[in-house]
This record gives C-alpha cells, sequence and structure tokens, in this order.
C-alpha cells in the first residue's frame, strides 16, 4: 500500500489499517444496529461525522467553475425554444410552421403533429405514485410529450431547434397554432360540480391506481360515535395556495446521441428515476440512456425524474443528429413545470371539555391541474391521537398549472389547516396549545410502534428555548396600541423510512485513495459531502482521502434520487455496508499494494420490522403584526428538530433554517393568481409570486436533539423536508395570538390582514 | 429575445438624431438608461412604446457624460442628471442633506443591484408594472383599448385618479419629486422644454397609452429641484409586499417647512395608488399653520383618503394609505 490513506495522517484517532478487522467496533456504529434505542439526549461524538465541515464543492461552486447543465456547450451545437400554449384549454386545429422552416438558421421543429405518440409517463400517474411503472402504463390519463387538447397555460404546444438563440426563438414565433378554445375551469369546487367543463372523459377527479375516481383518505375507528361523544365541536374552512418550488436554476437539457445511445445533461434530483422513465418513454432499454447532473441550482422537488423537457431535447437531436440544448425562461419554467398543490379544506373536530379530541372530519380539495403528477394527499391529521377519523381528499384536475411535489408534498399545506383549527380547540377549551398538544399528539402503541419517539423533548426544549410561557398570550389580541405581538407553536412528526439503495467502494494500491461511487446528485443539502463523511467514518480515514463521484448513470450504481429525504438515509446506509464490506476485504486479503484493486460495495435493503420510524419537531414563532399596516414581522423563531445523528451539521441547521423560511414565505406570500375571466395566471416569476427576500428574513434558531435509533446511517434521520412542515403553523397560529382573528387562507397577506381587521 | 441594434450616443444631441435617423429608415426605437427594465420588457415581447413594435434599435443614452451629474444650484437648489444612477441619488450628500425625501426614495427602489445600474430617466419613464401590461395583454398601455384590471385581479391597482386605466405609477422617485416641486428638462427633435413635476405626468383621462408626456422622440435631459424654503424636512414612506424588490402598494413623500414646532406649510404626495403621483392637497392645508399633534396627523390621514374610489380587491389599500400618511406626518413632525 502507498499513502497511508487509512488513518494515516489524521490527527484524531488515527486507525491502524489492523483496526479495520472483520468484527472490531470502530465506532458506535458498528454495533448490532437491529435493536432499537430510545432516545439518548447526549449521543458520543464520533470522529469524522457531526462536526460541521463545509461543503467538498464549496469551491468550486462559489467560484463559479462548477459547470451547470446551462453552462454546458458542445461544438455545433443546436438551441432550442418552446412554444406553449396561451390558452387554459384547447384543441390544436392546425399547426402551420411554413415561416418558421425559412427564418435561416432553423434546424428542426418537432409538435404534437410530428410526434403525436410520445408519452411523458412521470407526468401522469393513475394515483401519482411516482416510482410505480404498472400506474403510469395503466393511467387512463396519459400525458404526451406534446399534447392535444392542450390543458393549461405554459403547456408545450412545439420547439425549434436552430443556430443560436436568436433564430430559435424567433421561429417559434412564427409558427402559427390554430386553437379552438375549450371552456376551462381553475376553481376545485367548481371543477366538481355539474355541468364543469371536463378536463378528462373520465370527470375531474384524479384517478387512482385502478383508475378509479375515488377520494384519498379513509375511516378510522368511529367517526359518528366520536362526534356524539364530544361536548363541542368546531369546524371551519382553509384554503392553502399554490406555492412554486421555485428554485434558481430553471430546467434546461443538453441531448446528444451517439449512435442508439442518449445522453442527456439535465438537472434531475434522480438520475437513476430519470434513465428510467426517459428510456421507457423513448422506447429505449436503461442502458441506452445516460443521464449526468454534476451541479444544480436546486430542485425541491421540481426536478424529480425526468421532465419532458428531456424527451424534446432528446427527439430534436435525434431528428437533426446534433446535441441540442433546450432552454427555458423563467416564466416558462415556473408555469410549465410544478409546484404545491393548492386545497381547500372543511375540517371538523370534536373535543371534551378537558381537552381530548375525540372526532376529526375532513373533506378536501387538492387542485393538481390537468394531470396527477403526483398523489395530492394530505398529510397532518396522522398527527393527532384521535383514533375516530374520517377524511375525504379529492385529488381534482384544473385548467391551472400542474401541481407536483414540493419539499414535503402532502405536508404543509396539509398541517396549516387541522394546527390551525387544533389551536381554536385549544383557547375554547382554555388550555395552553403546548399543553393541548402533549395531551393529543400520537404517541406510539402497542399496535405501531416507532423506532423511537422524542416529540416531546422536542417540545419541551422548544418552549424553554423561545421562553413560551412568557411570549404567549392566553387572551389572543390583548396588547393595546398598532404593534400587537403573538406567539405560535406547533409540532410535526415525518417519515425517515429506511430502503434499498446502492453503493460502491474502490480502492486503488496505486494511488492509495479510495473513490466512492453514488448516484446522488447534489440539489442544495451537500448529499455528495455527508456520502464522503459517512464513507470517512466508517473506514476510519479522513475526509480528504475519500473521492466521490456522483451524478452518472454510467458511473454511478443505483440511488433512489433525491426526494423524500432519503438519500442520506438510505444511500447513506448503503455508503456504510459498502466500507464495512472493504474493512473486511482488507482484514482477509491485507491492504492492496501498487497494481492492486479492491471493490467493494452493497446493496442493502434494511427493514425496521413493522416499526415507524419519524423525524420530529417544534416550531415556536413570535411575530408583531402592525395592525394598522397589516404588516406582519417574524421577531423570533425557535426551530426544535430531532433527525436522528446530525452527520453534518453546517448543511444541517442550513437545511431546518431554509425549510423554515420557505414555509413563512408559504405562510404569509406566496401565490399564483388567475384571471378567472380567461384562465391566464398573473404572478408566475419571482417579482410577482413575492418570495421573501433576504432583508424579510428573520433569524431563525435551530437545536437538534440527537439521537440514534439504531437505522440509518450512524442512526440519521430525515432533515432536508423537516423544517417546512409546521412553520406557515406556527406563523398563523402566532398571528391569531397576536390580533385574535383567526387567518385561515394562506398566504397571510397584508390586505387580508386589513380586510380581517377592518 | 429579438436580436437589435445597440447604438451608443455620445451627446444628447446626438441621441435624439441616431433616433430621428433610424425611425426615418422605418425602424421602432427606444431608447435605453441603464436598460433594467427596457431589457425585460424586450425580452418579454411587450412594447416599450404603446402601438409601437418591439424595438429594432436602442439608442444607449450610458454614454453620455453631462446628464450623469447631480449638483447643488447655485440658489441652493439642485440638478440631478437623467443619467444618474438611483444609488447615487440615494448617496449625494447635497440630496440627503436638503431634499431627504429624494434620498430616501432613491434607496428604497428595487434591489442594490437594480440601482446600480438603473436611472434617475428610467426610473421616472418606466412603464406601468400592471401584471396584465407586464404579461402581454393588449391593455391601453401597450398600444390597445381595455383595461383589464378593472373587472379583474385588481389587488394592486389604482384607488384614486382611475380609469380609463387603473395602473399605478410604479415610480418612487416621482412623489418625492412632485412633492419638492421639481421641473423636468426634456430634449427632442424640436429642441428643449421645460415641463412642471405635475404637468410631466399624465392621468390616464387625458392620455390612457402613455404615463408622461414624452413624446416618441424625446429624452429626458434631467430634473431641476428648486431651492427648499428655510426649515423644510422631508421624508419618504414606502409600504410594499416584502421588504425589497417590489414597487410600492402604497408609499408617501411628506415634505414640511417647519418653524419650530409649527408646521408653516406641507406638501403630500402619495405614491403606489393612482396613475400619477398623488397629490392631497385638502390634507396639506390641514397642516399649514398647525402644531402638529396626534390627533392632526390621524385627521391628515383621514382626509388624505377621502377622495379614494377602491375597485373590488384593494379596498385593503384605503386604510393602508390612511396609516401611512398618518404615521409619516408624525414621524417627520417629531423628527429633531
Ligand atoms: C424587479 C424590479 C423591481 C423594481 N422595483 C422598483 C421599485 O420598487 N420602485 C421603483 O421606483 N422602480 C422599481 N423598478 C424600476 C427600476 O427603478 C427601473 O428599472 C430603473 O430605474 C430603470 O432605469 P434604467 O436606467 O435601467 O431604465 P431603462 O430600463 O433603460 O428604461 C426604462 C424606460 O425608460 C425609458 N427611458 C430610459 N431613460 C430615458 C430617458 N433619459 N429619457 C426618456 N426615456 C427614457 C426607456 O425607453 C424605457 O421605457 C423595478 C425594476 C425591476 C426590474
Amino acid at each position: 500500500m502507498s499513502a497511508s490513506w487509512v488513518g494515516g495522517g489524521v490527527p484524531t484517532s488515527p486507525l491502524s489499517t489492523s483496526s479495520l478487522g472483520v468484527g472490531t467496533p470502530t465506532s458506535p456504529s458498528a454495533a448490532p444496529r437491529q435493536t432499537p434505542s430510545q432516545s439518548v439526549p447526549q449521543l458520543a461524538p464520533m470522529r469524522t461525522v457531526g462536526h460541521g465541515v463545509p461543503r467538498i464543492d464549496a469551491v468550486e461552486r462559489v467560484t463559479g467553475q462548477a459547470g451547470y447543465t446551462r453552462d454546458l456547450r458542445r461544438e455545433g451545437m443546436l438551441f432550442a425554444r418552446l412554444l406553449t400554449s396561451p390558452h387554459p384549454h384547447a384543441r390544436i386545429v392546425s399547426i402551420d410552421t411554413s415561416r418558421a422552416v425559412a427564418l435561416p438558421g432553423v434546424r428542426a421543429i418537432v409538435s404534437h403533429f410530428t410526434h403525436p405518440d410520445i408519452v411523458y409517463s412521470s407526468g401522469s400517474i393513475a394515483g401519482g405514485a411516482q416510482y410505480n411503472d404498472t400506474a403510469k402504463d395503466n393511467t387512463l390519463h396519459k400525458r404526451y410529450m406534446f399534447g392535444n387538447p392542450v390543458r393549461y397555460v405554459g403547456e408545450p404546444v412545439a420547439a425549434v431547434a436552430a443556430v443560436d438563440r436568436h433564430a430559435a426563438e424567433e421561429a417559434a414565433r412564427l409558427i402559427t397554432v390554430e386553437y379552438e378554445e375549450l371552456p376551462f375551469v381553475l376553481d376545485v369546487e367548481e371543477a366538481l360540480a355539474p355541468g364543469a367543463p371536463q378536463i378528462w372523459p373520465e370527470g375531474n377527479i384524479g384517478l387512482n391506481g385502478q383508475n378509479q375516481p375515488r377520494p384519498l383518505g379513509g375511516r378510522q375507528g368511529d367517526p359518528e360515535a366520536g362526534f356524539a361523544a364530544a361536548h363541542r365541536i368546531l369546524e371551519g374552512r382553509y384554503t392553502t395556495s399554490f406555492a412554486q418550488d421555485a428554485q434558481l436554476e430553471p430546467r434546461s437539457v443538453l441531448a446528444e446521441w451517439e449512435g442508439d445511445k442518449l445522453i442527456l445533461h439535465t438537472p434531475t434530483q434522480g438520475i437513476s428515476n430519470c434513465r428510467h422513465d426517459n428510456a421507457r418513454d423513448l422506447g429505449l432499454e436503461d442502458h441506452q440512456v445516460q443521464v449526468i447532473c454534476h451541479y444544480m441550482g436546486g430542485g425541491f422537488g421540481d426536478k424529480n425524474g425526468s421532465y419532458y423537457h428531456d424527451l424534446i431535447a432528446a427527439t430534436l437531436a435525434r431528428e437533426t443528429s446534433t446535441p441540442v440544448k433546450l432552454e427555458v425562461t423563467r416564466k416558462e419554467d415556473w408555469l410549465g413545470t410544478h409546484g404545491r398543490w393548492h386545497t381547500t379544506q372543511d375540517l371538523r373536530v370534536g373535543f371534551t371539555n378537558d381537552g381530548v379530541v375525540t372526532a376529526i372530519q375532513q373533506r378536501a380539495y387538492s387542485g393538481m391541474g390537468p394531470f396527477l403528477r403526483r398523489s395530492g394527499g394530505l398529510s397532518g391529521i396522522d398527527a393527532y391521537a384521535c383514533p375516530n377519523v374520517d377524511r375525504q381528499i379529492y385529488p381534482v384536475h384544473t385548467n391551472r398549472t400542474v401541481s407536483g411535489n414540493m419539499r414535503a408534498p402532502s405536508e404543509p399545506q396539509g398541517f396549516f389547516p387541522i394546527q390551525s383549527l387544533m389551536d381554536d380547540v385549544a383557547y375554547a377549551v382554555g388550555m395552553d396549545p403546548v399543553d393541548f398538544a402533549l395531551r393529543n399528539m400520537r404517541r406510539p402503541t402497542e399496535q405501531v410502534r416507532f423506532t423511537n419517539y422524542s416529540l416531546e423533548e422536542c417540545i419541551a426544549r422548544g418552549a424553554e428555548l423561545f421562553d413560551w410561557r412568557n411570549r404567549w398570550r392566553p387572551t389572543p389580541g390583548a396588547d393595546a396600541g398598532p404593534i400587537k405581538r403573538g406567539a405560535g407553536f406547533a409540532f410535526m412528526m415525518f417519515r425517515s423510512g429506511v430502503g434499498p439503495s446502492s453503493a460502491i467502494l474502490r480502492l486503488d494500491g496505486t494511488t492509495g485513495r479510495c473513490t466512492l461511487f453514488v448516484g446522488v446528485t447534489d440539489i442544495g443539502p451537500g448529499a455528495k459531502t455527508t456520502m464522503a463523511l459517512i464513507a470517512a467514518e466508517e473506514l476510519g480515514a479522513s475526509l480528504d482521502q475519500v473521492d466521490v463521484v456522483w451524478g452518472d448513470t454510467d458511473r454511478c450504481p443505483y440511488s433512489v434520487g433525491e426526494s423524500g429525504s432519503r438519500t442520506t438515509i438510505m444511500t447513506g446506509y448503503a455508503v456504510v455496508e459498502a466500507a464495512r464490506d472493504l474493512k473486511r476485504q482488507i482484514a482477509e486479503r491485507g491492504t492492496p499494494g501498487t497494481s492492486e484493486v479492491l471493490i467493494a460495495s452493497a446493496t442493502p435493503n434494511p427493514s425496521t420490522q413493522g416499526r415507524q420510524r419519524l423525524c420530529f419537531g417544534a416550531h415556536f414563532c413570535e411575530v408583531e403584526v402592525d395592525v394598522q399596516l397589516g404588516h406582519v414581522r417574524v421577531t423570533k423563531f425557535v426551530a426544535v428538530h430531532e433527525s436522528g445523528r446530525i452527520l453534518n451539521p453546517l448543511p444541517a441547521r442550513d437545511q431546518i433554517r431554509g425549510a423554515v423560511l420557505q414555509g413563512i414565505s408559504m405562510a404569509l406570500k406566496e401565490d399564483l393568481l388567475y384571471d378567472a375571466r380567461n384562465g391566464q395566471p398573473l404572478t408566475a416569476g419571482y417579482y410577482g409570486a413575492r418570495h421573501l427576500t433576504h432583508l424579510d428574513a428573520p433569524q431563525i434558531e435551530v437545536e437538534f436533539i440527537e439521537t440514534d435509533d439504531g437505522f440509518g446511517p450512524f442512526g440519521a434521520k430525515t432533515v432536508g423536508e423537516a423544517g417546512i412542515i409546521h412553520s406557515p403553523t406556527a406563523v398563523g397560529n402566532a398571528i391569531y395570538n397576536a390580533i385574535g382573528r383567526r387567518m385561515k387562507d394562506l398566504p397571510i397577506t397584508r390586505a387580508r390582514i386589513l380586510e380581517a381587521l377592518a | 429575445m429579438k436580436a437589435f441594434k445597440n447604438w451608443n450616443a455620445r451627446s444628447i444631441a446626438m441621441a435624439v438624431d441616431l433616433a430621428r435617423q433610424a425611425r426615418a429608415d422605418g425602424q421602432s426605437v427606444s431608447f435605453a438608461g441603464g436598460g433594467t427594465d427596457l431589457l425585460q420588457l424586450v425580452k418579454d415581447h411587450i412594447p416599450n412604446r404603446p402601438g409601437q413594435g418591439e424595438p429594432d434599435v436602442l439608442v444607449s443614452l450610458k454614454g453620455i457624460d453631462g446628464p450623469s451629474r447631480i449638483e447643488m444650484t447655485t440658489g441652493g437648489g439642485v440638478t440631478i442628471g437623467a443619467l444618474a444612477t438611483l444609488t447615487a441619488v440615494s448617496e449625494s450628500l447635497v440630496v440627503r442633506d436638503r431634499f431627504n425625501a429624494i434620498a430616501e426614495a432613491a434607496a428604497v427602489v428595487a434591489t442594490p443591484q437594480i440601482r446600480n445600474v438603473g436611472t434617475v430617466g428610467g426610473n421616472l419613464a418606466q412603464r406601468p408594472w400592471c401584471w396584465y401590461f407586464r404579461n402581454g395583454f393588449p391593455c391601453y398601455k401597450a398600444g390597445g383599448d381595455r383595461c383589464f384590471s378593472a373587472g379583474g385581479e385588481n389587488q394592486l391597482h389604482a384607488i384614486f385618479g382611475g380609469g380609463p386605466s387603473y395602473i399605478v405609477h410604479p415610480s418612487d422617485l416621482a412623489p418625492a419629486l412632485v412633492a419638492f416641486g421639481a421641473t423636468f428638462r426634456i430634449a427632442g427633435s424640436g429642441g428643449e422644454r421645460t415641463v412642471s413635476a405635475p404637468d410631466f405626468f399624465v392621468p390616464p383621462r387625458t392620455d390612457a397609452q402613455h404615463e408622461n408626456v414624452l413624446a416618441d422622440d424625446e429624452v429626458l435631459v434631467g430634473v431641476d429641484v428648486p431651492a427648499p424654503a428655510a426649515g423644510t424636512r422631508s421624508t419618504y414612506h414606502k409600504i410594499m409586499d416584502r421588504e425589497a424588490w417590489t414597487h410600492a402598494l402604497s408609499s408617501a413623500a411628506v415634505v414640511m417647512q417647519m418653524d419650530g414646532d409649527v408646521c408653516r406649510r406641507a406638501s403630500i404626495v402619495l405614491g403606489g395608488v393612482a396613475p400619477i403621483p398623488w397629490r392631497v392637497p385638502e390634507a396639506e392645508a390641514l397642516l399649514a399653520g398647525q402644531r402638529v399633534t396626534p390627533e392632526l396627523a390621524r385627521r391628515v390621514g383621514e382626509v388624505a383618503v377621502t377622495g379614494a374610489r377602491p375597485l373590488a380587491k384593494n379596498a385593503y389599500k384605503v386604510p393602508l394609505t390612511r396609516g401611512v400618511v398618518e404615521r409619516t406626518v408624525l414621524a417627520l413632525a417629531s423628527r429633531a
């Protein structure tokens, strides 16, 4: 072995190669991982993970050296632009491209009429379960690369490839499309009313996996008996708005063909899923598609898997036998990808005078746009212990832009209504909302066990850090003067499930370096760095001895994709296992000499044996509301989370902060406004949607309660999505505490506050 | 975006001349300051001049030296060149010292990046930010014959002086300049002319398509602000949907000539609520010769909005504007 890569030169507890032998515990993680443990307030520190290291690619990124998809160029490549639908619902009668084709520099034009049969399968899925091939095959609501009729403003109608951007864009504008306008519908309830314009022959309710128009949800316990047993019932109607994922980097794709192999450079959160879906849609085998995504400017769910842009660029590249780069404008990206489903929800809660919830009923409509890209589900009610629940959630089709997964897809718009109503219940029975939560929140039971449970600790710690007892007003709106303060609280529990993934480690005896191959991209949380940290920890190496190869389906094994907060848990655990394999090989054969390599790999598929694995969190928010000017200022925000062991505190804290800010933005600002008369969206883009700016961002205090429940890499759980789930609710509850008016519609704008107080 | 030609002018006369030549050749022309607004319109295929096509030629004024200066005049006023950046205005000691509302208005425009590049001329001549206009609707402002906000989404629209167009004037500088009684210097093919601030901005009843008197071939050269009377103080207060990077929902430029704690004269000009900077003379009159008490400030706020005619979805702007005026008047009067 050349340079002492294992442990050598590491000042903190260097490991000798001999300590890498089988069964030799190198860290607490090597203890048998099957035994779930109770939450441990203080975890023993580890060598490499847990110390807060900057991202391994930070310098490339901030110095502009990192090549994002849009930066890529190929000799002689063509530029592609889209023509999108100006109508919310219309049949395309004809497309005349003669003027466009005549423009110098135009190489190809594709549309519904040239390519009517290419299905964009991950764009419309029966039941919305994104990794299910059968549901994609079976859906009655096929979505095509170019659809006819078009069903939302911004749906692609045609695309042009030309020698430069100007020619492509000008040509797109020279295409004449004859439309037959169809009646459209924007509102979820109007869409279900008799006589509503039908977006699909089957009606406007999203179809489940069996193509049936059934609501999500269901019944638990005996809701009628629960309401009968209640001393009182409170109910309310709530609406939550569409929030675009709004990642900085818009879609762009560079497609090139080598023979019958397609190379796609595309910003995707999941290279493996992206490859698979593009292959099936283009009639190729998986191995004929290579997906590469090395740097990405954010995703938030908008970049899950494949998108029709991939298909269009690939088709144009094939037609022209030339590499094609498709670029979209911010507005095209905003309207042509997706955002969080907006909802209208009626809720009822029955409770006893001593503050025990006896029954919950929910009737909800999730606005999905014309396609069921994802489920339309809503969570939040499941965070309560109440045994009697009746939930009906209809995913509804409208002619608005498409909804899909955004950071915790079903959560913030599910939690806001129910936790707003529960806040009202707490006041109604004269209880502090924190005590009310402690009485009613879900806990492990004999029937449903958890790998660990730490919600109480999160709430207690948060209340203490925030000084809840002093900041919360028992009488809402009690402050004198035009500027009123109030405090709000919300809690959550969220999946942290384990599952399959793969990793490969190569120890090269010639260079003495270790290379980790993982199919992650890096949408922001720093997955590359996390994977390297995990490998270094388990191997007893230092971080700079591990190189990472990522973001390329031809070079990396399968990874689940960076969605659902799974990368660290699943792929990270595969890295642990691969490192153990490597250590085993070293123990058996010794370290590789010059010109020798050792290759280790793992594809674990761990199980929690029926136990639920969740992360937990409590948010405490204080606001100042200027009732004369309608202004809301967040003056304090405390977020306490239990996300298992924190592998890298720097990005972990930033993930919580970023998610909380996104939640505050959702609570107070974001919307996509439509003109009901013509179905036109009016506020696409950062200016119109009014996201928070740096000046709007309050200080967010983050604290983690660390645990190791024996699963995931060293006990790590979900971080990325956890912070947005309940932050809008904490803000809304604080506003109520300040002004004594329940704001039931998101966003809680200045206008709505002034109207409520008028 | 459409490919266009960019011609750099070296003098105002040359700019006017270049524009005339291009127009004579049948090309559509626009003057460009920093281009922060103009280029976005070009990218979105929105007409910069109502009724004209997308520009074939941009005549860039950026390279012209003289009109970027900010200078005190001998009489104690200030001359602000149309090519001065908003950052230069907000940082100018002369402006901050004697015309504080103008400096404060410049400082709350958009974002630092836009202020570093955007010019005074471009700020005053910027087209409306009404979402119908900016989304390509064929409204008055694009050369059409309708206002879509009237029966549509009008949360951000005018509560004063609306009809037939209900846009709000987007400039933050404009209310402050009107409050100080500035005059505007304009150059065109026919030579130079000077227009007083209230005459520069045009209400939609007079001309629904344009927001000001600039003809297609005219360039704004500069703004002259007369010397303020002794004891004058001023401020600009802007309310937004967020803390930066957006236009006013409601704003007030207030200039007061104080004599001890008595207000001799006041001018109050509102932004974000009318198609032109909106002066409220009845409210101003209440202050003349008075000691400014909280009670008086409250009445001033009330009187300022008595003429408001909100649309279906912007009634909140009435209490908001009342509050802005009340707070601003009181804060300015009690400033040491
Ligand atoms: C996201 C965003 C937010 C903004 N928010 C605000 C805000 O809060 N408050 C505010 O006041 N403004 C705001 N603006 C507008 C901003 O102030 C202007 O973009 C800027 O001041 C324009 O200056 P410019 O030199 O770049 O003008 P340009 O973009 O070059 O021109 C703008 C317009 O003025 C014309 N023009 C420019 N110079 C002259 C001249 N000398 N004579 C005649 N016509 C001329 C152009 O033809 C064009 O119609 C915002 C802009 C953006 C993009």
